[in-house]
């Protein structure tokens, strides 16, 4: 076995041998380590390559704060995952995992020839490096970065796995179980409230995982521990979620957790899924995140080897590895002498521990010299050796703040502490506010915006001890708070680590402070001097600071660097801290996959879509779909070798010389009713609705206030109390809406309601001068003569044996009829009149046709003809304004000056010169192409269509005083060529409204 | 007669049951019904029950039952026979108390979503704390982005709305979801 493995120690099983490899070696762990415990047992701490420099690098840490050891995972076809921290990854045999950022081998990297260009990769680099000349950039800069950014390869094979997601409420969230999360949850579990406990990590127990030697209550920390959790998992209204990461924190306690669930096993359970987000709305939510170390910011830093001291305990006692067997300390803080400690009593020998402080408790220099480990306090380190992996350490004396002669110290590993961080992230984005604490040179939670409770380490407290007593009372404050009542325990902690320290800047150092490798972002790359060179450069505020740097902008978000970059631009400009200010933190708090974000939304959930009653026929006979607002729609029903063009021309000849029938489901639909419907509508609506008989059908004009057309429609009085509206299939909803907000706000007094009848009814229009001859034998109930049932008519009849709303309508300038039925019904009366509907061709059309047959009789559509800048004169519908009218939403706004000026853009018709030429829908419309640029623009193609009944193209467009200048010419730049068109009436097919009055 | 495809199509894309129990009703009798409260006497006369006045309430008599959704609005069920007599009962009272009574029967269709973990189950899309709905009453909310009503009739029986054009997604959603409860995620 391993030199480094410790069989002693640690919470693996070391009786379980998995294997799985690393850039195709095969390598050796044992079940319950990470990718990075299991390399370090066997003595690999080189890693990965820096993303900037190349240079080589090995875990820094144990967590999931991690920097440097990014690897990539495989575990099948499709199931490889980019930029993985070695450090969460665990292992299982199979897993494949890879090395980044360096070609040909990690260990043989041609990029690492950026670290000794590294002058020229100072802060800001890629602003002065690849300012000039300007002709570069497109062909020689621009590729550059674009392939030197970005860590790791995508996945090149869509993810098979899929992802879920879930609401969940609950009374109190705690998230961090460590000691005070664990705590908080025993309070607050015993209240009887439901509380949900979440950790990131494999195991929960946080740095008790760490610290073996404590006793609690009487027993063994891990005793006590894992007595504990059963307690916790023995309460029903407890719930325990480890693997599981509290991403974000938005507005009234909803929380975003990542969960993963399959990422550690061996095979994959059928139908499980890989994450799953959680939504959490919780009443209170307690933090207790604990506290990240800080490294030590020095020349040379980042050698593989230089870990922080914490996480070497965390190998030691968690996962059975000695990071080294002769390593040096050097640390500002009491906490890194017991790693040295726990470390030299599994059987490592410490070469020295290096403190930068004047003096230490004589308890801690007396535990060394027990040990026989060299003590050098009021010392520092200058440098370290070593190609892939350190070698020796320069130390020297300080004396003040100078560096004096240096010694070298031979070692197998650096450990490192400048003390800690509280985790503030999560507190940070409910934007509560921070306080700074000098002493211990830290930000520390001061006022809340959420109703969250922060106990243990995240607010600065240090121990065991303190942060079970203070996690105790954060569970009951909490309880209390969510209503319950219960009370903290009482955990005595024997040997508990409590500690002190001091915080650092860029160490003291007797070489040239600005030749320094001395790294603060070891993922960006960002070192001391980068810091000193943009402060000297201008950048005052940390955060032009940081993006001038990058410094805390890698995928770990600074959580290492934030500090250290802060306390050094503090230093550099001469202020305090709290004038700098901190970065901001953002959510997800690590990296989470897209997957867990998308969750069900893709393949056929990627969006809600929409389906009428008739889709599946439309299906089955071959139609194509075109999205129209949620909906998906028939576009068109090519025929074999049909494309659009054909098949549109074919539907429109179908149609004008015999019969079309088209799927109208769509269409929004509103009933409106109620003693007051009639002045309702007078009020909503610009067109006078008083003197619309019953049965009597009205086409309806709805503007905004601002005077501009906002919906159209049909709309059909049923009784003298009942119109059914009919609305865009985009705008059902905005118009309901609308409608409702005005009856509720503005007229309370109406009595009139409205309700939402869209899908309440199957809508099938037939249009074609056979229409009634298909139709008449189907209808009960309604004489379907031309004077019995004239053109614009609604009729409460039976069509086919189903109860129906017969309208006398055309959208298309042809005898047309839209039959309404109850929805269930939809697709039988729709084979119904297939069948029947053969003996005169009857021919399906989608919106295509739609489209252009309404376009040749100059028919507007709201949102394609109109922008929300056409008011009715605008679109040449003034005849739909009520003139004797003295009241209706818009009304006031048409009065405007500029509403009511000559030369606004008005809706016109535009011939080609050439008529098979067609125009691009938004192409703009000039007087003069010739003209110097910028041209003067008229306006613009609104619609525009080849129309197969004309046997040429039409258009519609919205042009600078159009009505005024019929029969002019005007031109339409389109790619290659100039247009000439011909100003015309909107009205291109049967002006005089004959094939209606069939 | 139930000639909807979108079932059709929907339950032709169920792969493979789960734990719940999600099937779909055959339509019944709905009406939505706006009436101010001054008149709620009368119109629950007509009904032939006490309509309640606490949103997301619910009262039945027989085949009919109200539940409130809003200070003046009701939604009503019955059963398929019921529909003329009610419409009768309420053309009745209408010049006293002037209301809208609007025949929503076609406009969602019913899932029902029944089993120990059918809340587990609409958590999947519903943001909603389904704890909080007790039996016998119901709620207008949203699955995944579609307005639905969802019904408690047991603890763990659920009857969920949804209009009939998101049939299909709410359906699928729900099928996908209850694959992931039988693999015991």
């Amino acid at each position: 076995m391993s030199a480094y493995r410790v069989e002693s120690h640690g919470r693996i099983k070391h009786h379980q041998p998995v294997s799985f490899t690393f850039d195709g070696e095969t390598v050796e762990g044992r079940e319950g380590d990470t990718v990075a415990s299991a390399l370090l047992a066997n003595g690999k701490h080189l890693m990965g390559r820096s993303f900037k420099y190349h240079r080589p690098r090995g875990a820094i840490a144990a967590g999931s704060e991690e920097p440097n050891a990014l690897i990539g995972t495989t575990r099948s076809e499709g199931r490889f995952e980019p930029n993985t921290r070695a450090t969460v990854q665990e292992i299982y045999p199979g897993l494949k995992t890879e090395s980044q950022n360096s070609y040909p081998s990690l260990k043989y990297d041609i990029g690492a020839i950026n670290d000794r260009l590294y002058m020229l990769f100072s802060a800001g680099f890629y602003y002065k490096t690849f300012m000039w000349p300007r002709s570069f950039w497109d062909k020689v800069y621009e590729p550059f970065i674009r392939r030197a950014a970005g860590l790791g390869v995508s996945p090149t094979v869509e993810d098979p796995d899929h992802y879920a997601s879930r609401y969940l409420h609950c009374d109190i969230l705690i998230v961090g179980a460590g000691p005070a999360g664990i705590a908080a949850a025993l309070a607050a579990g015993k209240s009887g409230a439901k509380v949900l406990l979440a950790d990131e990590g494999a195991e929960m127990g946080g740095s008790v995982l760490s610290e073996p030697g404590v006793n609690i209550d009487g027993c063994s920390a891990w005793n006590w521990l894992e007595a504990r959790l059963d307690e916790l998992r023995g309460m029903e209204n407890v719930t325990l979620m480890t693997r599981t990461t509290a991403i974000g924190y938005y507005h009234q306690n909803m929380v975003g957790l990542c969960q993963k669930l399959t990422d550690h096993l061996t095979t994959l359970p059928e139908g499980a899924p890989r994450e799953r987000l959680w939504r959490i709305r919780a009443n209170q939510v307690i933090l207790t995140q604990g506290a990240l170390e800080k490294p030590l910011v020095f020349h040379e830093n980042d050698r593989p080897g230089v870990m922080l001291a914490g996480s070497a305990q965390t190998y030691l006692n968690r996962y059975g590895v000695l990071v080294g067997r002769r390593p040096v300390v050097v640390t500002s803080h009491d906490s890194a002498w017991y790693a040295a400690f726990d470390l030299a009593d599994a059987g490592a020998e410490v070469q020295a521990i290096v403190d930068l402080r004047d003096k230490v408790q004589s308890e801690l220099s007396d535990e060394a010299t027990k040990r026989g480990i060299r003590v050098l306090t009021s010392h520092t380190v200058t440098g370290t050796s070593g190609r892939l992996r350190i070698k020796s350490i320069r130390i020297n004396p300080l004396r003040g703040s100078k560096a004096g002669r240096a010694e070298t110290v031979n070692c197998d590993a650096l450990l490192m502490s400048g003390g800690w961080t509280p985790s503030l992230h999560l507190f940070s984005h409910t934007k509560g506010t921070l306080r700074w604490e000098d002493d211990t040179k830290a930000y520390l939670p001061d006022q809340k915006a959420e109703a969250c409770h922060i106990a243990g380490a995240g607010r600065g407290l240090w121990g065991i001890g303190k942060a079970l007593t203070d996690g105790g009372e954060a569970g009951v404050a909490a309880a209390t708070a969510a209503g319950f009542t219960t009370i903290a325990e009482a955990y005595p902690v024997e040997n508990d680590r409590e500690g002190t320290g001091i915080s650092l800047r860029e160490l003291p150092t007797d070489r040239s402070p600005g030749k320094a490798k001395a790294f603060i972002d070891f993922q960006n790359d960002v070192t001391a001097k980068d810091i000193r060179l943009a402060v000297s450069e201008g950048m005052h505020s940390i955060e032009h600071v940081k993006r001038y740097t990058t410094n805390g902008m890698a995928t770990d978000q600074g959580k290492m660097s934030n500090m250290n970059g802060l306390n050094i631009a503090a230093d550099a400009l001469g202020k305090p801290q709290t004038e700098v200010g901190l970065t901001t933190f953002r959510p997800p708090y690590t990296p989470t996959t897209f997957g867990a974000f998308a969750g069900y939304h893709k393949g056929s959930h990627f969006e809600v879509t929409r389906k009428t009653p008739i889709d599946d026929w439309a299906e089955e006979n071959g139609a194509a779909f075109e999205p129209v607002a949620l909906w998906r729609r028939a576009w068109y029903f090519p025929k074999p070798g049909e494309d659009l063009h054909a098949a549109v021309a074919r539907e429109c000849r179908a149609t004008r010389e015999s019969l079309g029938i088209f799927d109208a489901s769509t269409l929004g639909k509103i009933e409106v009713s109620g003693p007051d419907a009639v002045e309702f509508m007078n009020r909503m609506y610009t067109n006078p609705w008083t003197k619309l008989g019953v049965s009597r059908c009205r086409y309806g004009l709805l503007l905004g206030e601002d005077g501009y057309i906002l919906d159209d429609g049909v709309i059909g009085r049923l009784s003298d109390d009942k119109f059914h509206v009919t609305t865009t299939t985009g705008g059902a909803a905005r118009v309901l809406n609308m409608m409702e907000d005005y009856l509720q706000t503005e007229w309370p007094d109406l009595k009139v309601w409205l309700t939402s009848t869209t899908e309440q009814w199957a809508t099938i229009a037939l249009n074609g001068p056979n229409a009634r001859n298909l139709l008449e034998p189907f209808v009960e109930g309604q004489d379907m003569s031309d004077e019995a049932f004239p053109h614009m008519s609604v009729s409460q009849c039976t069509v086919a044996g189903f109860p129906a709303r017969l309208f006398r309508i055309s959208f298309t300038g042809e005898l047309g009829f839209e039959v309404n039925v109850p929805a269930r019904y939809g697709r039988a009366l729709w084979e119904n009149l297939w069948e029947a509907g053969q003996q005169y061709d009857v021919c399906p059309y989608g919106t295509e046709t739609m489209h252009v047959l309404r376009a040749e009789k100059g028919f507007i559509i709201v949102g394609q003809d109109t922008d929300g800048t056409v008011t009715p004169d605008d679109a040449g519908m003034s005849w739909a304004v009520g003139k004797k009218k003295t009241d209706f939403v818009g009304m006031r706004s048409l009065s405007r000056p500029d509403i009511a000026a000559p030369g606004r853009k008005q809706l016109v018709g535009l011939l080609t010169r050439d008529s098979k030429t067609v125009l691009d829908e938004g192409a703009q419309i000039v007087a003069d192409p010739k003209q110097p640029k910028p041209m003067k623009m008229l306006g613009h193609v609104t619609s525009s269509y080849w129309s197969e009944t004309l046997g040429r193209s039409v258009a519609l467009a919205v042009v600078q005083g159009g009505r005024d200048r019929m029969g002019d010419s005007l031109y339409v730049p389109m790619p290659g060529k100039d247009v000439e068109v011909e100003v015309t009436g909107t009205v291109f097919y049967d002006p005089e409204n004959a094939r209606l009055k069939l | 007669m139930n000639t909807q495809p979108g079932i059709q199509a929907a339950l032709a894309n169920v792969t493979s049951a789960g734990p719940v129990l999600l099937a779909i009703l055959p339509e019944a009798t709905r009406f939505s019904l706006r009436i101010n409260s001054g008149n709620l006497a009368a119109a629950s006369k007509a009904l032939g029950l006490s309509l309640p006045t606490t949103i997301g309430t619910r009262a039945a008599s027989g085949t009919r039952s109200a539940l409130c959704h809003g200070p003046d609005e009701w939604e009503i069920l019955a059963s398929e026979d019921d529909r003329a007599d009610i419409e009768a009962a309420f053309a009745a009272i209408y010049l006293k108390a002037p209301h809208s009574l609007t025949d929503i029967s076609d406009r969602e269709i019913t899932i029902v979503i029944e089993g120990d973990k059918a809340v587990e189950l609409l958590s999947v899309g519903c943001p909603i704390n389904l704890d909080r709905l007790a039996v016998g009453n119901g709620k207008r909310t949203v699955f995944d982005s579609a307005q639905v009503v969802i019904y408690r009739d047991a603890r763990d029986s659920f009857r969920m709305q949804v209009w009939r054009s998101f049939l299909a997604h709410v359906w699928g959603l729900l099928n996908i979801a209850n694959c992931e409860l039988a693999a015991g995620y």
